[in-house]
């Protein structure tokens, strides 16, 4: 007697949970029409894509089979992907792209943001100038840097022999060991203005008061840095971080423009060879296990983009 | 001696002899406008400004002229590297078609060689290809082995397959099938600067015979110079790459498989043969041990050779007869003292047959292009306006277009082009075009497989890469293709 009326009890409240969800659902149904063709849209273009490329993925595409003709092959792709020395090579390049990319970009914005933070003559020209990295196209920023790193006349080159510094044009970008440094000179180069903006911003929103407080109370300059300034600029870098971070392990256009991921894959990364086994290669089973294998390095990523960014909506309610 | 004179016994003798086995084998021949068996500078002087075509009437056979209807197309454009001469054809055939077939509605697009491949694949996975396209020789088979081409021969646009090199109908066949007409055909030639070879102590009226003279000579030139000798190009997923390596390779012995003999079975793997370690060992020791050749050879194209060559910092490289036309268009733009040292160049520029390889083999790479007809199962909204379609073709490849769309920088795909005025007037007007035009006998095309564009824009690239670079032994590099070429047949990951 005692069961059936529980599980008769735990009816009601299942029941009574679903109508209330109903009833909410349709309490806000407007709300729902306003977000369908937003989620219609994402599912078209960001749901299915995402879907397809999992399950091509288990697929072999031999370039001479048309891709509707593909055969299972299970995890081997993935196999292939682990076994083969060239991904710990790419993995590897894109590991020390990232890191020196982030880093050094990071703190040369933030390095900018404070000395621009100052007020002195000049300050906005000077401004506008460092903005000029990030807002020029990639691929001319690219084309342009070929040029100058270009190993037979390259303006560095020439430079450099004119002063007589070097008996001939160092080789930036035609050898394994110095291709990948000088690629993550120019990415540090477009990326490091948008980092100062973001530093920039976040600098606007220490307050001026617990500065002059902290000089007050005897703090160097040093000390209120690093005991002001600092803790308030604390989720704004970490935010500007992750989406360098995430930016840079997507970067296709530099590495790819400049060197086409040569010589010898040594200026490849996952995207510029994800790229080359798709488009080049028509390996479109392997190219989309290694997207599977990005998304998900990006999507943990993403989490903590996500928890960065909700942690500093909590700090604001708070405050 | 502006002008090299590349006739002769010794080339008559070999021009019979390799035009038979490299070009004629294949399918039987009927009997084609010109005599092939004759073909040599004079022959084919000879023969040009013989007889006159009317295209709009030919064509209006096969597509009235008052046919209405759509039509998409891609092409593999003019590019950076090209002459303005060639420009204006590709504008002048455009406004021609449009005014022969005034109700066909074209919406036509210009690739360049590298990006053409990518695009088009992806388009087709997408069944949102054009209805037409023109390919490079390699692309042919690649798609027709995926069915996504409708068969098509020169006798669906009113010509006959006799009309055309039986080397480029090899490529345009799959499986005894012909999926398409080739529109232009082409082998390049040995340019040099006589002035940097007389400065090197080398004659400047002989261009190197042999490959192993290449690389003597590139090393001369750097030593005594301090420029680059040879215009080596190593850059992966680029054209230019196997048009220059693989003469080479075939040259020593070598192949990728047996594609240089009369009638290749593709079956046996000769990348790393003793012959084809030899090829890759010229070019290490060019570029390694010597360091005669351009240091950025690795990201280098042809293109990127050009302005070099043109600087005087170049002293010898493998190109189309176009180049001399495109340092023309170079000098011009050039100012100062370096419009006077361009010209230099230019009046110092020779041009003579790709040299041989130490068992006298010469060979250079029997490249061009081919039209096709898509499925319309593949093409954006389902269906192919093929009237339309085969108006485009019959013009293009009929003997005054392709000509004209062939005009500074390769050779009519149809052999009645060399019959007609214009061969006559780009023959008085286009220097060193003989020489590229005798070099056609000694044509060797791509395997005709679909595996052909990863062998030949990544697989031999990283080879020579992995080579110059001392990532791998030459030994181990050459390998290391030949593996990656058997995985591949094998249909490997």
């Amino acid at each position: 007697m005692t069961i059936v009326s529980g599980k008769a009890e735990a009816r009601r409240t299942l029941q009574s949970a679903r109508s209330d969800v109903l009833r909410k659902m349709w309490e806000h149904r407007a709300d729902y029409a306003y977000v369908l063709p937003a989620i219609a849209v994402m599912l078209i273009v960001i749901a299915y894509p995402i879907y397809y490329t999992i399950e091509l993925s288990f697929f072999n595409t031999p370039p001479g089979l048309q891709l509707r003709d593909k055969i299972f092959v299970g995890f081997n792709n993935y196999t292939a992907i682990l076994t083969s020395g060239v991904f710990w090579q790419v993995t590897f390049n894109t590991l020390i792209w990232t890191i020196a990319s982030t880093f050094f970009s990071f703190v040369l914005g933030f390095a900018a943001a404070l000395a621009l933070h100052r007020d002195f003559i000049g300050r906005g020209v000077l401004r506008a100038i460092l903005i000029i990295p990030w807002v020029i196209s990639a691929v001319a920023a690219s084309y342009i840097w070929k040029w100058i790193y270009h190993s037979d006349f390259g303006i560095i080159g020439a430079v450099l022999v004119e002063l007589g510094w070097a008996e001939r044009p160092p080789n930036f970008i035609d050898s394994v060991s110095t291709v990948l440094p000088s690629l993550i000179v120019v990415n540090i180069w477009r990326e490091f203005p948008f980092a100062m903006i973001m530093m920039t911003a976040g600098l606007q929103t220490v307050p001026e008061q617990l500065l002059r407080a902290a000089k007050v109370d005897g703090a160097n300059a040093w000390q209120r840095f690093w005991h002001v300034t600092f803790p308030h600029l604390r989720n704004v870098s970490t935010v500007t971080i992750l989406l360098l971070a995430v930016a840079n392990f997507n970067s296709f256009i530099i590495p790819w423009i400049m060197t086409g991921g040569g010589p010898s894959n040594a200026s490849h990364i996952w995207i510029t060879h994800i790229y080359e086994l798709a488009f080049g290669r028509q390996r479109w089973g392997v190219a989309s296990a290694y997207s599977v294998l990005l998304f998900i390095i990006l999507m943990t990523l993403g989490y903590f983009y996500v928890r960065a960014l909700s942690g500093n909506e909590r700090k604001d309610g708070g405050a | 001696m502006r002008r090299i004179t590349v006739g002769g016994a010794a080339l008559r003798g070999a021009v019979s002899t390799a035009l038979t086995i490299s070009l004629m084998s294949g399918s039987a021949l009927a009997a084609p406008p010109v005599d092939l068996s004759k073909w040599s500078p004079e022959y084919v002087r000879s023969i040009a400004g013989t007889q006159d075509f009317d295209t709009a009437g030919d064509c209006a056979k096969v597509t009235p002229l008052d046919y209405k209807g759509r039509l998409t197309f891609w092409y593999q454009g003019v590019f950076e590297g090209d002459p303005d001469l060639l420009r204006q054809y590709y504008k002048d055939f455009f406004a021609t078609f449009r005014k022969t077939y005034p109700n066909i509605q074209l919406e036509e697009q210009a690739l360049t060689y590298n990006d053409l491949l990518d695009k088009f694949r992806t388009a087709l996975l997408g069944n949102a290809a054009p209805m037409a396209v023109r390919l490079q020789i390699l692309g042919g088979t690649e798609f027709a082995s995926k069915g996504y081409l409708q068969p098509l021969k020169p006798e669906d646009v009113g010509y006959s397959t006799e009309d055309f090199w039986p080397g480029a109908m090899k490529a345009v066949t799959w499986d005894g099938v012909t999926y398409g007409i080739p529109t232009n055909n082409e082998t390049m030639a040995f340019i040099w600067n006589a002035d940097i070879f007389k400065r090197a102590g080398l004659d400047p009226n002989k261009p190197p015979a042999t490959w192993d003279d290449v690389v003597k000579y590139s090393k001369q030139i750097h030593d005594k110079l301090g420029i680059a000798g040879y215009g080596l190009v190593a850059r992966k997923n680029a054209g230019n790459t196997p048009y220059r390596f693989m003469p080479q390779l075939w040259a020593y012995g070598g192949g990728v498989f047996d594609e240089a003999k009369a009638n290749p079975t593709y079956k046996e793997i000769e990348l790393n043969s003793p012959q084809s370690k030899a090829a890759l060992q010229a070019s290490y020791d060019m570029y390694v041990r010597d360091k005669s050749v351009p240091v950025s050879a690795l990201t280098n194209q042809q293109a990127d050779n050009q302005p070099l060559f043109l600087a005087g910092q170049l002293g010898m490289m493998i190109s189309h007869p176009s180049d001399y036309n495109v340092m023309l268009d170079l000098q011009k733009k050039a100012t100062g003292t370096d419009k006077d040292k361009a010209q230099t160049v230019i009046d110092n520029m020779r041009y003579g047959l790709i040299p041989t390889g130490p068992d006298g083999k010469r060979a250079v790479v029997f490249g061009g292009s081919n039209i096709h007809i898509l499925k319309p199962e593949y093409v954006e909204g389902g269906k192919v306006d093929e009237p339309a379609a085969k108006a485009i073709i019959c013009m293009w490849t009929s003997p005054e277009w392709s000509l004209k769309m062939a005009y500074a920088g390769s050779n009519p795909g149809n052999l009645n082009g060399f019959k007609t005025k214009w061969m006559k007037e780009r023959l008085d007007s286009i220097k060193f075009l003989d020489v590229t035009t005798s070099m056609l006998p000694y044509g060797i095309p791509f395997p005709a497989l679909p595996q052909s564009p990863e062998i030949m824009n990544i697989i031999v690239p990283d080879m020579l890469q992995n080579a110059l670079t001392g990532a791998m032994t030459v030994d181990q590099a050459a390998d290391d293709a030949a593996k990656k070429v058997k995985d591949l047949m094998g249909g490997g990951l």
